[in-house]
């Protein structure tokens, strides 16, 4: 760019920020802009968000979900349940499963016979964490991460369990929790969009459960916070891209005219609004710029790119996107989750899962020793997991070698990393069928808590009210775990 | 603790920081605006209406229990003695265990609202009740502000809080600014240059009030309305959850135009949609008015239970009425008795009761049309459907004249059947038998050849394979099926090539199993190494290069009297087969033979084929004596119809008459629309108090009933949905009018006077103008509920023709324009500025109504998210018209909602939204900049300009800026522009190539007959035009 042309934008955009204080306009420009260029991190210098947050002091300034959409099973990867292995094709006692509701796919069936599963467990890490031989690179990590094995929710379909642990209730209108950071913190950065969203794609292409833009809405916070997609096909971000034809030059060209223009009509109708407006042009202007740079991933290092395994280099597959995440971390983006599908194994689970753990466990111990590496991994959330856990009960045919798991919320695993949860444990105890939680349990609303609480909010204060009502992302429940937290 | 003496300055304070047009004196104090917010932002959430959360047992929402002696010999609120008020200690107490509200609930009063609450306790603590539960009163208007022009009462209002406000409200708008807004508001439309020269021109007195009428007369006044209410009734194209399919429901969209097109009374609206199916007769119009609470998400996810949502469906439809009508927050008491507004928990399921008893399924199965539904023809289609009625009705006729005239008799009666001949029953020849799923190796399972280089045994051609290896075509499913006989066997006719024999060839049958085999020649196909039923070796190939009959008896293969086979596979190891009709060669009846019914039945009981209907069945069944007449009659129809030759060769012309029309009446009907409505079941399912809202913790049994705190039932009110509606729009009702005037003002201004128009209860904002909102609510229930003329009241208003230019004082002083000093001015709606973009560049395509079409998207927004079984997860971009119709018919599915309309706030209607944000972002930017919708309306614009905007630069840049804008550039703006266009025009006439590759975006034509380099350049104008913040704002 000009430098000329460069410096009377700065002096535009100070000239706007200074006057619209307080005003219309810098409310407008709350979640995405001026904060420092380049790979900012420092919350200081933060645009938008509630000026009585951060509560506390944080442990983690941003977060990075990977999220199993269709629910792992827990029996096959994380809870060890040696002794399943003498109950093979047994049938679940009636004391176990209580009388608590179970889906429609298995309630008609007339036995539920115990399938232990078939994978290999072995001890890792200096505490000897029993870890699954589907994921032996994570299991190089387990003294980096908690292992949570009692998370629970009641849904017990996919639709309402999803939309359940990203917006804190099981039906559609609340926010998601990257909304409610945007909202809460605000932005890092002034070049990106502080909540981002990824898809993966599994063997080349998507299928699986569906997901729903509720799951990265806004619900009723303003639309602003909803999280945008990152996408590896066609632009980046949508619209991103200037039309055929169109150089750079030229649209640098027309937005400074758009701009002279608006001006024009500021100076006659003193419309805050249009100060905003110009300003929102000149960061989509940035972002046409950013984005690019975010998704180039020549500059990685050969090394690097190698952690991830050879998927790294396929746009859109969950390998591409976990070194994307690392990279928006890097760049202040607060909140990048993202999604990966097909873990809903009702039959063919060991051929299935095999191939999703073969997809999702070399790039998600990379990210972790990543971040660890940069020195980020104490200030960056990682979370894995899905929405709710799989039957140690069989759906559909059992035989020795193959079998199937139904949903089941009662209990479930995931793990953290960073960001200030207590490195190298495991928590919470299940009983012998992993079927009820006997010690600690984790209730969602308990883990929604508590990864805000990583972020220096106190969640029963983050609040908005909607209806005459004060909203939270944890509605009326949560606590804070802090036996997971350093 | 003694009161300080310094809070009699409180008690002045109050004067200064009260609300916006709060009066001055403390004795003053109004319980509903000044109390009762504070009681219940602090107090009610443990000392409300709700009795499982209640604290202490302390109530203070109501007077009485507030004024109560306690156990403890303390009372709460003591008037004229604020000292003597528990409450007034509690609250000022310095002990933080003591103090109220408690410091660890995140509230807190501040000095100026304790003072508040104890100057009201010592004016007597007169209490009252929430004003909006209140009806409103008639107030006597004082006089109005000498000086300020008023056109109505409107402005009355408005002026004197201006004046007790200090200040002054804006000149009236110039006539460019007011068509614009006016437009814009009624239509969701810019208004022409034509338009716009038309209203200059009209220099007669009342040319405002005429440029209203006509407005609000034109057909896009009822889109607009509708794409407003659409947010409210949570309208979408798909169901919502899980799976997300299709849903059709856009003929309600259809009614919901026509009705304020028709400017339907709002009591009407109201009534149809809640309970149209309810009216006496209702008429399919009424029926279809009821799809508004029909438009809630549904699932049909596997595994979800039935109870959990037939629950959340009905409490889906009470929030959203609730909200729509009442401006109540009802869905809090789902759970628990309401924490701030008076509605218990019960009385929650007794509105939960008029909407728990649809005949609806709670498992959508994902269907398009889940039942209730209703068949919504067009006047054509009726008429059409009438005429084959008609047609159906003679051929039917003509059928019975032609049966009458055969007077079939029998010629042989009590002959005995005889010798049976042997013949091919063929099962299919050109075509499969019906049902059938064809399938096999390669892109094409079944392939058909009929030119002259293939042979042909019979009819018109025969199927064909070459393999290289083993390979197959066959198919299963066939509803039609063969029926095995004794002695039966079973056919095919086959020719191999002599240039390419194969080494195999095999029919297979499928009677449920495949496991039905014979193969010809080397034994390399399906079942190799074994000879019996599953793969019976029939010997060498047939002769090469001609046609040959393969045959196999039925009982070789494994198939008893009696099978029956709905799949058939014709299989080979390499070379090139064709094969041709196949079917039984079985016992069958002489020409004589079939030519006497006598000797039909009998040889039905013999051999039991083909199959006839049950119906003829059950008749042969009965001992030939003791049939009746209607029996003989029936079964001598099916024999001259279907069995005898003679006859058969009568019937058959009339028959096929009547199978045609009967095709085309079918063809009518699936093309009828349809659209899902309301309907209750004859028995009302019970409704319960759910503990918690849980589905599965019932407690008392309760029935349909309204909340009668509001306002009592009228005496014989029906317990449904009629008793409901009629009840709401009641004209005594306190909410009702208030909140749908309310919404009203909020279209037209920005912001309503209630701020929060989806609550009007204890926690909702307060209104800034409460007279004026009562004075336009009683106008409403007055006028008929009449809506046009209520908001041409709003139009006509001094106010809102005031210029919307702001001074910094006037921003300072009300940053929002609460108060009205000026005209509003706010960003339009996301429809709006697309609608805009395609109505200038003359893209636009006016329909009206109709089924939603795809226009451009971005690729793979859909996949990434879909259900693979999803109908709706491919997205599949439509072409021609579609692409440019107004964006209220753009599809909406609800899980991945069309990102150029959210990106400006449009909500995704999983949800009934009253209300929405006006945000200001750069994916905005984006979408404006560079969306292929926007660049290529900006490329037509561009051709309007050069045809419609006369020869020179300067007029067509003025036309153009006047499209967007509705006035004319001030000559820095031209000069600016035409310096702009003219350092574009020498860019592209150095580079042609660039011009041309900028004016392809988009699927519509360019105008050839444009230069290609003045075209580009008026592009990169109209480009910049529509991103002007002018040109997106209602100003």
């Amino acid at each position: 760019m000009n430098p000329i042309r460069e410096f009377n934008l700065v002096e535009t955009r100070r000239h706007f920020f200074g006057r619209a204080a307080g005003g219309i306009g810098s409310a407008a420009l709350a979640s995405l802009l001026n904060g420092p260029v380049g790979h900012a991190s420092n919350s200081a210098s933060r645009v938008g968000g509630l000026p009585e947050l951060p509560h506390f002091a944080p442990k983690a300034k941003r977060v990075i979900y990977l999220f199993m959409s269709g629910a792992p099973s827990q029996l096959d990867t994380w809870d060890y349940k040696p002794k399943m292995q003498d109950w093979y094709d047994k049938d679940l006692p009636d004391s176990v499963r209580n009388g608590q509701r179970i889906t429609t796919m298995t309630s008609g069936q007339k036995r539920f016979p115990i399938a232990p599963s078939i994978f290999k467990f072995n001890q890792h890490g200096k505490h000897g964490a029993w870890v699954s031989e589907l994921l032996p690179h994570t299991a190089g990590i387990v003294d980096d991460i908690a292992v949570l094995r009692t998370v629970n929710t009641e849904a017990i379909n996919h639709d309402p369990a999803i939309t359940y642990i990203q917006t804190g209730s099981q039906l559609p209108g609340r926010p998601s929790a990257g909304a409610w950071l945007s909202y809460g913190l605000g932005s890092l950065n002034e070049n990106l969009p502080t909540f981002m969203v990824l898809h993966s794609t599994v063997n080349g292409g998507f299928g699986g459960q569906a997901l729903y833009a509720r799951l990265w809405g806004a619900g009723f916070l303003s639309t602003r916070h909803q999280g945008v997609s990152l996408r590896s096909n066609g632009d980046p971000v949508l619209y991103l891209s200037n039309p055929q034809g169109m150089s750079v030059q030229m649209r640098r060209r027309m937005l400074d005219e758009l701009a002279e223009l608006n001006r024009d009509r500021y100076e006659q109708v003193g419309d805050p609004e249009i100060r905003a407006r110009i300003a929102q042009y000149e960061m989509a202007y940035r972002m046409q710029t950013s984005v690019p740079e975010l998704t180039d991933i020549s500059d990685e290092p050969a090394h690097v790119l190698d952690m991830y395994g050879p998927d790294v280099k396929k746009p859109g597959t969950f390998a591409a996107n976990c070194l994307l995440a690392r990279r928006m971390a890097e760049r202040g983006v607060r909140f990048s989750q993202i999604f990966i599908r097909q873990w809903d194994q009702h039959g063919n689970l060991p051929k299935d899962i095999r191939r999703q753990c073969g997809i999702v466990d070399q790039p998600s111990a990379a990210l972790v020793n990543d971040l660890k590496q940069r020195g980020m991994l104490d200030d960056t959330l990682v979370i894995w997991g899905g929405e709710f856990g799989r039957t140690i009960y069989c759906q559909g045919g059992l035989s020795k070698a193959n079998y199937g798991r139904d949903h089941h919320p009662r209990c479930y695993s995931k793990w953290m990393a960073g960001g200030g949860v207590k490195p190298g444990i495991v928590y919470g105890e299940t009983d012998d069928f992993s079927y009820n939680v006997i010690d600690k349990p984790l209730h969602l609303h308990d883990l929604n808590a508590t990864i805000l609480h990583c972020l220096g909010i106190d969640h029963e204060r983050l609040t908005f009210r909607h209806q005459g009502r004060d909203f939270r992302l944890t509605d009326v429940h949560g606590k804070v775990v802090h036996d997971i937290l350093v | 603790m003694p009161i300080p003496s310094h809070w009699a300055t409180f008690v002045l304070l109050v004067s200064v920081t009260a609300p916006v047009g709060n009066v001055a004196a403390a004795e003053k104090i109004d319980f509903s605006r000044d109390i009762l917010p504070l009681l219940s932002n602090n107090c009610f959430q443990c000392h409300g209406p709700d009795e499982e959360q209640r604290e202490a047992e302390l109530r203070l929402d109501v007077r009485e229990r507030a004024l109560a002696d306690r156990d403890s010999g303390s009372i709460a609120i003591v008037p004229f003695k604020s000292q003597a008020s528990a409450v007034v200690e509690r609250i000022t107490t310095a002990d933080e265990s003591e103090r109220m509200p408690p410091p660890d609930s995140g509230n807190k009063l501040s000095d100026d609202e304790i003072a508040r609450i104890v100057a009201w306790i010592d004016a007597g603590a007169p209490w009252g009740e929430h004003w909006a539960f209140r009806a409103p009163k008639p107030r006597q208007l004082t006089k109005p502000v000498v000086g300020w022009k008023q056109n109505n009462s409107v402005d009355h209002f408005i002026h004197i809080s201006l004046q007790e406000n200090g200040l002054q409200p804006e000149v009236e708008a110039d006539r460019r600014t007011l068509i614009r807004r006016v437009t814009f508001d009624l239509t969701g439309l810019p208004p022409t240059v034509a338009q716009i020269d038309t209203f200059l021109a009209d220099r007669r007195a009342g040319a405002y009030e005429r440029l209203l009428d006509r407005v609000f007369a034109s057909p896009q006044y009822g889109e607009q309305m509708a794409r407003i209410w659409l947010d409210a009734a949570r309208y979408g194209d798909t169901h919502g959850l899980h799976l997300d399919n299709e849903r059709s429901i856009w003929p309600y969209r259809e009614w919901v135009i026509s009705a304020f097109n028709r400017n339907m009374p709002f009591d009407q609206f109201t009534i149809e949609q809640l309970a149209g199916d309810l009216l006496p007769n209702p008429t399919l119009s009424q029926r279809v008015a009821t799809g508004f609470n029909r438009c809630n998400v549904t699932t049909s996810e596997g595994g979800s239970i039935d109870d959990e949502y037939y629950m959340r469906y009905a409490v889906d439809r009470v929030e959203t009425t609730a909200t729509v009508w009442l401006g109540l927050t009802a869905g809090c008491a789902a759970c628990h008795d309401h924490k701030f507004d008076p509605l218990t928990q019960k009385e929650f399921y007794q509105l939960f009761s008029y909407f728990f008893s649809l005949t609806e399924r709670a498992m959508d199965g994902n269907a398009l049309l889940p039942p209730p539904t209703l068949k919504v023809p067009s006047a054509e289609q009726l008429a059409l459907k009438t005429r084959l009625q008609d047609n159906l009705r003679i051929a039917e006729e003509t059928i019975e004249a032609v049966f009458a005239k055969v007077a079939y008799v029998d010629p042989s009666v009590g002959v005995e059947l005889g010798a049976l001949t042997r013949r091919e029953n063929i099962w299919f020849d050109d075509v499969l038998p019906e049902g059938a799923v064809k399938q096999g190796n390669g892109t094409e399972p079944w392939k058909f050849v009929s030119s002259a280089e293939h042979p042909v045994h019979s009819g018109e051609n025969s199927s064909t394979r070459t393999a290289d290896g083993l390979s197959q075509h066959f198919f299963t499913g066939a509803k039609s099926k063969l029926k095995i006989a004794e002695n039966d066997r079973l056919f095919a006719y086959v020719f191999l090539d002599p240039k390419n024999p194969p080494e195999t060839i095999q029919l297979q049958f499928n009677d449920g199993s495949w496991e039905h085999r014979a193969h010809w020649g080397a034994d390399k196909t399906f079942g190799a190494g074994k000879n019996n039923a599953s793969n019976r070796a029939m010997g060498e190939l047939p002769e090469l290069g001609k046609w040959v009959k393969l045959e196999v008896a039925a009982v070789d293969v494994g198939l008893k009297p009696g099978s029956e086979l709905n799949g058939w596979a014709f299989t080979q190891f390499g070379g090139t087969v064709h094969w041709d009709q196949a079917g039984v060669v079985s016992a069958s009846m002489s020409d004589k033979q079939l030519r006497s019914q006598f000797a039909w039945e009998q040889f039905r009981k013999q051999v039991k084929r083909p199959a006839v209907p049950k119906e003829v069945q059950k008749i042969l069944d009965i001992e030939r004596e003791k049939r009746t007449e209607d029996h003989r009659a029936k079964l001598t129809r099916y024999y001259v119809e279907h069995i005898n030759p003679d006859t058969m060769a009568v019937v058959k012309g009339p028959i096929a008459t009547r199978v045609a029309v009967q095709n085309q009446l079918k063809a009518v009907d699936k093309a009828i629309p349809a659209t899902l409505v309301m309907e209750d079941r004859k028995e009302a399912r019970q409704a319960h108090i759910l503990e918690r809202g849980q589905y599965t913790e019932k407690r008392e049994a309760v029935s349909s009933a309204v909340p009668t705190w509001i306002l009592p039932t009228a005496e014989n009110a029906p317990a449904n949905r009629m008793g409901l509606a009629e009840w709401l729009v009641d004209p005594s009702h306190p909410l009702t009018a208030r909140v749908t005037v309310n919404r009203m003002w909020q279209q037209f201004f920005g912001i309503g006077i209630v701020r929060t128009s989806e609550d009007f209860g204890v926690q909702g904002e307060q209104p800034s103008h409460p007279e004026l909102l009562d004075w336009m609510a009683l106008r409403f229930i007055e006028s008929g509920w009449d809506v046009k003329a209520f908001q041409k009241m709003l139009l006509m208003s001094a106010t809102y023709r005031q210029s919307s230019r702001v001074t910094t004082a006037k921003l300072a002083a009300d940053p929002q324009n609460r108060l009205l000093s000026r005209g509003p001015r706010f960003r339009l709606d996301g429809e709006m500025i697309r609608d805009q973009a395609l109505a200038v560049s003359g893209l636009l395509v006016g329909r009206i109504g109709g089924k939603s079409g795809r226009p451009y998207q971005p690729d793979g927004l859909w996949k990434p998210v879909g259900f693979g079984g999803s109908n709706t997860s491919v997205f599949k971009q439509d072409h021609g018209v579609n692409l440019y119709r107004r964006s209220m018919y753009t599809f909406l599915k609800r899980t991945s909602p069309p990102p150029s309309m959210t990106t400006f706030d449009a909500p995704n209607r999983e949800t009934c939204q009253v209300r929405r944000a006006r945000t200001n972002t750069p994916l905005q930017a984006l979408v404006l900049m560079n969306d292929v919708q926007f660049f290529e309306a900006a490329r037509k614009f561009a051709e309007r300009v050069m045809i419609e905007g006369g020869e020179q630069t300067a007029s067509r840049l003025d036309w153009a800026f006047c499209t967007v804008t509705a006035r004319r550039p001030s000559p820095r703006e031209s000069a600016r522009l035409l310096a702009m266009f003219a350092s574009y025009q020498e860019e592209f006439r150095k580079d042609r190539e660039a011009a041309e590759k900028i004016l392809k975006t988009g699927e519509s034509a360019r105008n050839a007959s444009l230069d290609v380099v003045d075209l580009a350049a008026w592009s990169m104008v109209t480009h910049l035009l529509l991103n002007l913040s002018e040109t997106i704002t209602k100003g």
